[in-house]
């Protein structure tokens, strides 16, 4: 009988598998200490604790892939600095990949080296995956996403009746008894991939309403919890329940929600993991196409009912990963009468330090409210009555930190900002 | 009129939006005894589609769920 392979070998294992030039790139020498990442991370600026800066956090992984990798190691060990793994070691990994790093970007972007520590530290999540040792519940979301398809005739039901109940809401809203929030419609232009809740679809419906558009939603959802543990296997599983329904659908594009990680895979990740099947549409975020509505006249939009004061935080994934930084801001100036830009802002922006899974992630509120300290600082200067953030995930995090630091802000999504300052045209284009 | 389930814990998740209504099930599961039942409300219509498979990916089962207006009222049983 084989022998059973211990937890460390089995990491090990892992940690090879997933090794890759990129990897080793990230992980060689390139990191000159230079020290200039650490006041760039949301988690030292709020703790000053040297020991969660990007570099230290890094370095506990680098030692080890040095250590199985760098030739130098054999010879010069202590220069290097390479270390063999223990369990030990594991165990530091969760705390430094998951509980202290939200996979925000920041600190790559102001590396004068362009060092990647969160894909080192994604490296670690995803070893720590295969060997049991991530955090339980976003093991339980991602393969309850995958569920979710296989008890489909279960929910099915329960969820049409939902959707007509919205769909009764809507047509209340906008005044007529012929507005649609339409489920599996073949030939529609758009597949809108919502969140599991109510706020993701009725500001949407409400928009696609009045621009006259062409959608359908279909039964899934679009987190991917998948990717916080990155996972493959997993994530792949969890998109393809997308990809399959635009396919089966014959859309022309598939319209993800206001949230950050959603887009980032299905937008960047997606098309490389699926790139042997016919991709014929396109994926765009919700914000891309309120944006392209107000600019081509397609939704009439007055800025007077949006009469307070608002300020937007950028979501990492949308902003720093996908580079949506003008459309929310085109959208703003329309839509809003006093928009106050916070500070530092755009790809310099703090994350909300909700990213990365943390905000399911109970256990670890503590050091998440107090990471988001830099992002309620930057609320605070502002001045402003609202917060706008296009990302779930960042929502639930400001909403937080909102009423941790006394910030008194209401806190809303990009859709609902929009669908407040729409002016009715009765659904005619 | 519905058979009543004895509940060991009720828990009140109205107002929660995903993914916290799965989050705080996953957590109270670990208080009630194995064969122990959970009688929860929520009021985000995601927990219809999401709390089924979250039990069906934990081994856990999803007894009953009953609408009362807006209000989604639901009964979760510990397997393991
Ligand atoms: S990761 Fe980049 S900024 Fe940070 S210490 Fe290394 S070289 Fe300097
Ligand atoms: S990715 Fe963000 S949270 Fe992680 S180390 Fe870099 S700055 Fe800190």
């Amino acid at each position: 009988m084989e022998e059973q392979k211990t937890v460390v070998e089995q990491a090990k294992e892992e940690l090879e598998k997933r090794f890759s030039r990129t990897l080793a790139v990230a992980a060689s020498n390139l990191c000159v200490h230079c020290g200039l990442c650490v006041d760039q991370c949301h988690y030292f600026v709020a703790t000053r604790d040297p020991n969660i800066s990007p570099v230290a956090k890094a370095e506990q992984v680098r030692r080890v892939v040095k250590g199985e990798h760098d030739w130098l190691r054999r010879i010069f060990p202590w220069w290097t600095g390479a270390k063999e793994l223990t369990e030990e070691d594991l165990d530091k990994w969760v705390e430094a990949a998951f509980r202290n790093c939200s996979m925000c970007q920041r600190c790559v972007v102001n590396c004068p080296l362009g060092v990647d520590t969160p894909l080192v530290l994604a490296t670690a999540r995803g070893v720590l995956t295969a060997v049991g040792k991530a955090p339980e519940i976003l093991v339980q979301l991602a393969d309850a996403a995958i569920a979710r398809e296989e008890n489909l005739e279960f929910f099915k039901d329960f969820y049409l009746e939902q959707i007509k109940e919205l769909e009764a809401e809507l047509q209340k809203k906008v005044g007529d008894p012929e507005a649609r929030i339409p489920v599996g419609v073949e030939g529609a232009r758009f597949l809108y991939v919502p969140l599991s809740g109510a706020h993701t679809i009725m500001p949407a419906a409400e928009i696609f309403y009045h621009a006259g558009e062409s959608w359908t939603l279909s039964m899934f959802e679009a987190a991917n919890y998948g990717i916080f543990l990155n996972d493959p296997v997993r994530s792949k599983r969890i998109t393809e329940r997308i990809i399959r329904e635009a396919e089966r659908l014959k859309v022309q594009e598939i319209i993800i929600t206001e949230c950050g990680h959603a887009y980032a895979v299905s937008r960047w990740e997606a098309p490389k993991w699926f790139k042997d099947q016919p991709w014929n549409f396109r994926v765009r975020s919700i914000l891309e196409v309120m944006d392209e509505y107000i600019q081509t006249g397609r939704i009439q939009v007055d800025k007077s009912r949006n009469p307070f004061s608002v300020t937007y935080h950028d979501s990492c994934n949308l902003g720093r990963n996908s580079g949506l930084f003008d459309e929310p801001r085109r959208i703003l100036a329309a839509c809003v009468e006093d928009f106050r830009e916070m500070t530092p802002n755009r790809e310099r922006n703090y994350c909300c330090g909700g990213g990365g899974g943390l905000v399911a992630i109970p256990e670890w509120q503590d050091i998440r409210l107090e990471a988001g300290k830099p992002k309620a600082d930057q609320i605070r200067a502002t001045g402003a009555e609202a917060v706008v953030a296009s990302c779930d995930n960042c929502r639930h995090q400001l909403g937080e930190i909102n009423e941790h630091y006394g910030l008194n802000v209401r806190v809303m999504g990009m859709a609902e900002l929009v669908a407040n300052a729409i002016v009715p045209n009765n659904g005619k284009k | 009129m519905s058979e009543t389930i004895k509940a060991d814990l009720e828990l009140n998740l109205q107002g929660l939006m995903c993914p916290l209504p799965v989050v705080k099930i996953s957590q109270a599961i670990k208080n009630v005894p194995v064969g122990g039942v959970i009688e929860a409300t929520a009021t985000d219509p995601g927990v219809m589609a999401d709390i089924p498979a979250w039990a069906k990916s934990t081994g856990n089962e999803m007894l009953k769920v009953e609408k009362e207006g807006k209000v989604i009222r639901f009964w979760v049983k510990r397997l393991k």
